[in-house]
């Protein structure tokens, strides 16, 4: 065993064993605090995340000062100048990447554009947010079919969420209106479909109320569904 | 089986296209055979033990500037493929192309490798050859803080190097995707093939390589000055080099974090930047452009250093205003961490977020337009010597400021709107790089080209190749500003003939080819130099009458630098100490001098494996790859033994016998030959050859 | 070994650098780990309808990785003290008992990820689990290259003893350890905590 060991002066630094015992101290009661403020919701959320950042900050103070000897170093103090260079690029960085990517979805379209896509394509989340009316994707699906100049079941009952198919087992093309009249009246935001022969269409059942449709050419071949809410 | 073994090759990926065979033949095989014909002539041990294991940063330097030279004529070529097809585009068909001679495919891969070449393999390249040979010799330093850690670096970057050459090699493709290979397109699903991952590792292992070098230029700068010099007292070509390093550490790791994400969508199928489950692809060019900014600022900081050494020398007056040019250099080092969204202002951040970097990115030309300034200054009432050095920054000076205006045009956000990604932005970026850039790098190497080769270089064909340059860049980019304000985009392959750009980039072609002259012209002055070493022999150490301490010593500089560190008292020591009647007398003293080190080869090849690995899926490559990085680093860091002493008398010995070589040395007589003059020489020996064959079988 | 024959200003000054020169590695190091905060930052929420951390982080298995990672520290630091006095045996004792904590920290968060990816909620997942696990696995793979380095140190310092060149390692890899518990800090903060409060 050697005991020419000579001290380097790495990083300069002149520590003791009490040092890193406060420092040790210190930084329990800079994890446990936070810890319990949070798991007992002393506060409301926007405070209690300035809280525990600021622990965070705390803690990190007390360990470069009580574990990593910061500050003593004889001059010119490098260490200390690149880590606070660091530490403001890291804000920098930080910031400037939270600031430019929440613009960035705010100026994705205007906010009237993006709400019909999400709703009418049943996007889950944009951006981290939750969007559209039907979380966790659609509900049930109801079938109603169009055979022999007939609509059947020519009423449904469904919630908000559920999916209406229908399905054309007929011969021609049968093109779905909305209402009674001629007039293209719309569900949702659209006007309805049409469905080639063997073909089927879907419907997201976003809107509560009662509605009919009937078909373009053969108004008596028509249906109705009730939407509510669950 | 097979799987295991090779991963994903297969024959297929050897080269069957005449593009990929011709990149074999030209980027692979001629440099291994240029290697051969070295090992040679001069042998295996010479090469092994003087160069590649040599922890001499000025070894390390040379190396550096031939690698760089190497990927400059590539990148060059690059260029030229390029202009070529823009050229021919709307009117020819050619080798299977759908227009011009080149795919699409092809186009893309080839701008992509010019700007990855340019940015990391040439301009890095000699920006660190240059640091490594001149900045240990201004601070009166012998080596850098860390030898092994200088080879390393080198090792590493020569590993990018082999890397974006032997795709032509093995696997055919590159990147086709714009040299900083933007998601979505860089992902898995709109680049399957092993193109992008050649990207990725080939900058990865480069970019790691470069940070050591950072951290250790670093060290060397802050903490082994000669006695005497403090910061203030520090030449500016080495306050260049530390603010380019500080620079260096700062954003690499941002480089590293990146690429290693992108490498993660693509390995381990995660989320970050794809279009699907989440990923966001703006995150990516947010995070690519925090270190792609200030990377512009860590290529040109040196090369205003070079300029700040050369205008106080060929004005033979001392700089105008150091503090202020120190103060410039920081200035643009501060605020070129906060400009990296002018890069992509059209994403749609909004008007707040784009005023705000669009004026700081205006802001940063006050402290360059203060560097300029300064230089401006020094000129005034000097006693200006024309020489080679001194036309590359009077060039610099026109073009970067053409530069540095059209960026501030940029700077605009609603200009930028109509300019973002059109010929007048490429126009722009080129005239900086090449204005500043490259001109800095080829002033100085025509400036301390006598202390590193012992000779300078011919002026003559020095002027002829530096007025190509500028001719060919006036034809090559003026059209180029025009082009993007007429609405020409960049990376173009095709367009109609009706837009009536046809002769736009004809001329931009036929400019290109005034530039290959000019770059042909300065291989001919280097050999040209050579060939007349007596008659241009610097036998003082000091050609120019420099200010700065590397004019100290001897031309070359024995491998310790100086015997004696002489102690600093102000600025220009060199120049300081000539007044007072030379330096210090010599005082000898035992010299540590660290030994040569096959380790850093050992850990670049070990992580060249890895990463050639990780392009081909070679799982078992990977482990062994890793595993030897880590055996080798332990096997290196816990070895004591790295150092031998050179004792003083041993030192003495060295330094008398130089200063009986020099002192009968006798300089030849007589002008520098003309280009013409070489063009006979040349073409006498090579009809010597076919002379030399015929007489052996003829008679 | 080799006997010192230069001066001791020498070797000093070439402690310094070396020390000076592993900070500012640190330094580069943090700014790495910052790019995959940011991420983490920007991306947390993008879950694509899968499960977010509140409902998948246990706070109190976090609460244990964080003291354990801060005991190590502490230890270290001591195990730095008996170096600079030359105790071997203390040296061994200290650092032994580092190199055990932060192994079993290793041990726990392995745990915690095995069980995500068992659950079906790994890394392909979405982005908030990408970022999730390359920010936490990247602090994991550092704590694994501090173990093995600390591992190779000790065995040399076992078997040949402490000299200079081994405590200057030792002060080095200190140095590393204490820089990795301050990122932990954070990632203990920003990942966990938060997670129940955004």
């Amino acid at each position: 065993m050697s005991n020419e060991v000579r001290i380097p002066k790495v990083g300069s630094h002149h520590g003791t064993v009490a040092s890193y015992v406060i420092g040790f101290v210190l930084s329990l009661i800079f994890t446990l605090v936070p810890y319990y403020l949070l798991v007992h919701k002393t506060f409301g959320k926007n405070a209690l995340i300035v809280t525990i950042l600021v622990f965070a900050v705390l803690q990190m103070a007390v360990q470069m000062l009580f574990f990593l000897h910061l500050g003593r170093e004889k001059k010119p103090r490098f260490n200390l100048a690149f880590l606070g260079s660091t530490v403001s690029i890291i804000l920098l960085i930080i910031v400037g990447s939270l600031w430019i990517m929440s613009h960035l979805y705010h100026g994705m379209s205007a906010m009237n554009v993006t709400d019909k896509v999400v709703t009418d394509e049943a996007i889950y989340q944009v951006n981290g947010v939750q969007a559209g009316t039907c979380p966790g994707g659609t509900g049930k699906n109801y079938e109603v079919m169009m055979m022999d100049g007939r609509v059947t079941p020519d009423h449904i009952e469904a919630h908000v969420c559920d999916t209406l198919i229908i399905v054309n087992h007929d011969s021609p093309t049968r093109n779905i209106i909305y209402g009674s009249g001629n007039n293209t009246e719309t569900y949702a935001g659209q006007p309805g479909p049409s469905i080639p022969r063997g073909q089927s269409a879907a419907i997201s059942l976003t809107e509560p109320g009662t509605y009919t449709f009937h078909d373009k050419t053969l108004s008596t071949m028509s249906g109705a569904f009730t939407v509510t809410q669950k | 089986m097979k799987e295991f073994w090779l991963g994903r090759l297969s024959l297929h990926a050897l080269p069957h296209e005449w593009f990929t065979i011709g990149g074999t033949i030209g980027f692979i095989l001629m440099p291994l055979v240029a290697l051969a014909i070295l090992i040679r002539i001069k042998g295996w041990k010479w090469l092994w033990g003087e160069w590649l294991t040599s922890v001499d940063p000025k070894k390390i330097g040379i190396m550096y500037f031939i690698v760089a030279g190497f990927m400059l004529l590539r990148g060059g070529l690059d260029a030229l493929m390029v202009w070529l097809q823009q050229a021919l585009a709307p009117s020819t068909s050619v080798l299977g192309a759908a227009h011009g001679y080149l795919s699409s495919d092809h186009f893309q891969q080839i701008f992509t490798a010019h700007g990855n070449i340019m940015v990391f393999f040439v301009a890095m390249g000699f920006v660190f050859g240059l640091i490594n040979y001149i900045v240990p010799l201004q601070i009166g330093a012998r080596d850098l803080a860390s030898p092994f850690l200088n080879t390393l670096g080198f090792w590493l970057y020569v590993g990018g190097v082999v890397m974006v050459n032997m795709f032509f090699g093995l696997g055919g493709e590159y990147a086709a995707t714009g040299w900083l290979a933007v998601a979505p397109l860089s992902e898995t699903q709109f680049s399957p093939g092993v193109g992008v991952d050649y990207w990725i590792w080939s900058l990865q292992i480069s970019g790691i390589g470069t940070t050591l070098a950072g951290i250790n230029f670093i060290m060397t700068i802050l903490k082994m000055r000669a006695p005497g010099m403090t910061l203030w007292k520090m030449p500016l070509f080495t306050w260049g080099s530390l603010c380019s390093m500080l620079m260096v550490v700062a954003i690499f790791p941002l480089l590293t974090a990146t690429l290693f994400l992108m490498f993660f969508d693509r390995y381990l199928g995660m989320h970050f930047f794809t279009t699907a489950l989440g990923g966001n692809a703006m995150m990516y060019t947010n995070l690519i452009w925090m270190w792609g900014h200030p990377e512009v600022y860590v290529l040109v900081l040196p090369a205003f250093g070079v300029f700040s050494e050369v205008v106080a020398t060929f004005s033979r007056k001392r700089i105008a205003s150091y503090t202020s040019q120190v103060v410039g250099m920081l200035g643009v080092t501060l605020f070129a961490l906060s400009v990296w969204l002018h890069h992509f202002f059209t994403m749609g951040a909004g008007g707040d977020v784009n005023a705000f970097f669009g004026v700081m990115t205006m802001v940063i030309a006050v402290p360059t337009s203060v560097l300029v300034f300064g230089w401006i200054a020094t000129m005034h009432k000097g006693r200006i010597r024309f020489s080679v050095p001194m036309l590359w920054f009077l060039g610099f000076i026109g073009i970067f400021a053409l530069g540095g205006i059209s960026g501030v045009v940029l700077a605009v956000p609603p200009a930028d709107f109509q300019l973002h990604n059109s010929l007048f932005l490429v126009a722009h970026f080129h005239s900086n790089v090449i204005g500043g850039v490259l001109f800095g790098i080829f002033a100085g190497i025509n400036y301390w080209f006598p202390k590193i080769a012992g000779f300078r270089l011919n002026e003559r064909i020095g002027k002829n190749a530096f007025w190509c340059w500028i001719v060919g860049f006036c034809l090559s980019f003026i059209p180029m500003y025009i082009l993007g304000i007429m609405g020409a985009t960049r990376r173009l392959d095709h367009y109609d003939a009706s837009t009536g750009w046809q002769p736009f980039y004809i001329m931009m072609f036929i400019g290109g080819l005034v530039i290959a002259a000019g770059v042909a012209l300065q291989i001919i002055q280097v050999i040209a130099s050579f060939l007349q070493k007596r008659r241009l022999a610097d036998l003082t150490g000091d050609p120019w009458d420099g200010r700065t301490l590397e004019w100290a010593t001897s031309s070359p500089p024995p491998s310790y630098n100086l015997a004696a560190i002489p102690e600093v008292t102000t600025r220009d020591a060199f120049y300081e100490f000539k007044n007072q009647g030379g330096l210090p007398k010599t005082q000898y003293e035992d010299i540590r001098v660290p030994y040569n080190t096959a380790s850093g080869i050992y850990i670049a090849g070990f992580a060249f494996a890895t990463c050639f690995a990780f392009v081909w899926h070679i799982i078992w490559l990977v482990v062994v790859g890793i595993l030897g990085i880590i055996v080798c680093v332990i096997a290196r860091t816990f070895n004591d033994n790295i150092e031998y002493t050179l004792t003083a008398a041993e030192v003495e010995k060295i330094e008398e016998d130089r200063k009986k070589r020099t002192e009968s040395q006798v300089l030849e007589d007589g002008e520098d030959m003309s280009v013409w003059e070489f063009m006979k020489i040349a073409i006498v020996w090579a009809l010597g050859l076919i002379g030399f064959k015929r007489r052996v079988h003829g008679n | 070994m080799e006997t010192e024959h230069e001066p001791k200003g020498h070797e000093a000054a070439s402690d310094d650098r070396v020390g000076f020169g592993f900070w500012v590695y640190l330094m580069t190091d943090l700014l790495m780990f910052t790019v995959l905060f940011a991420c983490f930052a920007v991306l947390r929420n993008n879950t694509f309808g899968g499960p977010t951390g509140r409902e998948l982080f246990s706070l109190p298995s976090a609460l244990a990785e964080t003291l354990i990672l801060l005991t190590s520290s502490f230890t270290a630091g001591l195990g730095m003290l008996a170096a600079r006095l030359g105790n071997k045996r203390q040296v061994l004792g200290w650092f032994g008992v580092t190199f055990l904590l932060g192994f079993v920290f290793l041990v726990l968060e392995l745990k915690e990820f095995v069980t995500f990816v068992y659950d079906g909620n790994t890394w392909h997942s979405n982005a908030s689990l990408s970022s999730f696990f390359t920010l936490v696995g990247t602090h994991g793979l550092h704590i694994t290259f501090g173990l093995l380095w600390m591992g190779v140190t000790l065995a040399f310092i076992w078997k040949r003893g402490l000299d200079s060149h081994l405590v200057r390692k030792l002060t080095l890899l200190s140095l590393f350890w204490h820089f990795l518990d301050i990122v932990w800090i954070f990632i203990f903060t920003v990942v966990y905590l938060m997670a129940f409060l955004v």
